[in-house]
């Protein structure tokens, strides 16, 4: 076999490792011709951009808000409680003893009926009668929405005389809750669609404008990955730059947000902007990258 | 070097090349001659497996390219330099630039590059115009562009489709002599035509397609040799 067609079977056979210098100088090179082929869109790529930067900010907006209703929901589970009014000779220990046993709660506080009738007392004007006030507890459930199941535990007890809780608040919090949950996950989808079908639709048109050159790429031996990872990292960047360019309105929207939880005495979730922020780029990325993968897919034979 | 054994391409209804077998050795230089729709150039697109066989093996290089799976093509097609009648060449780009494209993708140094490509433009004469753009040289020159770019990566084998099928006889001339030349410092040179007259000064091995099959295959042959 002679010298050239041992080079012909050793080239074409596996793919030849290289130093890390030349692997370093493809990066580069891949670099430089994704921002080439992002120069030569033009202005188009102010409006892309623009665009993804609009739906980024709405989707953005609305997950910083579902994060401070989450957080107002906590925080008013929290001051939730569930009044138990035990029968005269209960044993209130006891019985605060058999609740804590059940399934989410939290803490069960007993208040003695001496001192409930003295705090009344020192309240209001009570002329000097018999104690009439039951032992009462105060029974704290981890989550709101578990209030119903542990009211519905407590009253089959028979040593208790009555019970309440704000049972309607904590029905309205769950239920925006939920509203709020499925609006983000509905926008998220949303985002998902318009996201890539804009960059789809451009890197569709990035295809078509360099067609003839991508088919002298092909015929000239240029592995297909040096082909069309710049345009997957074309759309990629897009998705980037829409996720900065949302932050200038978001930041507004943030501010305004912080200020609400001041107001209310709430504190602002831990690393809320952040996660809101992190979560603005990864779906920029993802979504411009997959559209941009999807249109590759569909329209660039190599 | 290329090995055909029993090679037959079929569109639909249509045989484009009917059991062709075929040796071409290392060093030779090959003209494949014929009528238009003769099979000249489904033969040349099964070297750089544009197209795949409908039965038989290509062999080049000791490896079945029938069988050599899409992704691994880039890497057959860089160790073979091709030249098309429509030169393909990226017209936003300089001379040089033009060159040098395939080359940068395998990540090799600037100084590299630049050596190169200023080497293979001076094998083609056109080393005053690297930054000339394509539309700014005549036919010839383009070509000359095109067989420079199909050198440039030191290739064993060069594949040329009808590359005087544009071109007047003073520039066919010029870049036939030119793969003459690439030849002669031992790359395997294989050009499709129906040039008669360049066929005819060359005095190269003929390969001779009719309804795609071979009908003839002589050593230093003319066009209508009987």
């Amino acid at each position: 076999m002679s010298s050239s067609k041992q080079n012909i079977k050793k080239k074409v056979k596996k793919h030849i490792p290289k130093d890390w210098l030349t692997e370093l100088r493809i990066v580069y090179r891949i670099m430089m011709e994704t921002f080439n082929d992002i120069k030569r869109t033009g202005i188009v790529n102010l409006v892309i951009v623009t665009t993804i930067a609009a739906i980024l900010t709405i989707f953005g907006a609305l997950f910083r808000t579902t994060l401070s209703v989450s957080a107002f929901a906590h925080e008013l589970g929290n001051v939730l409680e569930i009044s138990v009014y035990l029968k005269p000779n209960a044993d209130a220990v006891a019985v605060s003893r058999r609740m804590k046993k059940i399934e989410h709660v939290q803490k069960v506080k007993v208040i003695p009926r001496e001192k409930s009738w003295n705090e009344l007392k020192r309240e209001i004007d009570i002329p000097d009668i018999d104690n009439p006030l039951p032992d009462t507890l105060h029974v704290k459930v981890d989550k709101p929405e578990n209030i119903n199941y542990v009211f519905g535990k407590i009253k089959t007890l028979s040593v208790v005389s009555d019970m309440s809780y704000a049972q309607e608040l904590a029905k309205k919090i769950q239920f925006l809750n939920q509203i709020v949950n499925t609006t983000t996950i509905f926008v998220v989808i949303i985002v998902a669609i318009l996201t890539i079908t804009i960059i789809n639709n451009t890197i569709q048109l990035v295809i078509q404008s360099r067609k003839d050159e991508i088919e002298i790429m092909r015929l000239m031996g240029v592995s297909n990955w040096y082909i069309k990872i710049p345009l997957i990292m074309q759309g990629a960047l897009y998705g980037f730059l829409g996720a900065a360019f949302a932050l200038i309105p978001l930041n507004i929207v943030q501010n305004m947000l912080n200020n609400v939880h001041k107001f209310f005495l709430i504190p602002t979730p831990l690393f809320a902007g952040n996660i809101v922020i992190i979560t603005m780029f990864f779906l920029g990325i993802l979504f411009g990258a997959g559209g941009s993968f999807l249109s590759i897919k569909k329209h660039l034979q190599v | 070097m290329i090995q055909l054994r029993s090679v037959t391409k079929k569109y639909k209804n249509t045989y484009a090349l009917k059991n062709v077998n075929l040796d071409i050795l290392s060093g030779e230089f090959v003209f494949i001659v014929g009528a238009s729709g003769a099979g000249k150039s489904t033969l040349m697109k099964l070297l750089y497996k544009e197209e795949t066989p409908s039965s038989g093996t290509v062999m080049i290089g000791g490896i079945n390219i029938a069988n050599l799976p899409s992704h691994k093509v880039p890497n057959l097609r860089c160790c073979m330099g091709i030249v098309f009648q429509d030169y393909k060449l990226l017209q936003n780009q300089s001379v040089y630039d033009n060159v040098a494209y395939v080359i940068r993708t395998l990540g090799i140094s600037t100084k590299e590059i630049n050596a190169r490509v200023l080497g293979a433009l001076k094998v083609v004469g056109l080393s005053d115009k690297i930054k000339a753009k394509p539309s700014e040289l005549s036919g010839g020159e383009q070509q000359r562009v095109s067989i420079a770019r199909a050198i440039v990566n030191g290739p064993p084998l060069l594949i040329a489709d009808e590359p005087t099928g544009n071109l007047d006889p003073k520039n066919s001339m010029e870049v036939m002599q030119i793969l003459d030349q690439i030849n002669q410092r031992g790359i395997t040179v294989i050009v499709s035509t129906h040039d008669s007259a360049m066929v005819d000064y060359f005095r190269k091995r003929v390969v001779t397609l009719e309804n795609g099959e071979v009908v003839r295959d002589i050593q230093a042959g003319t066009y209508e040799q009987q």
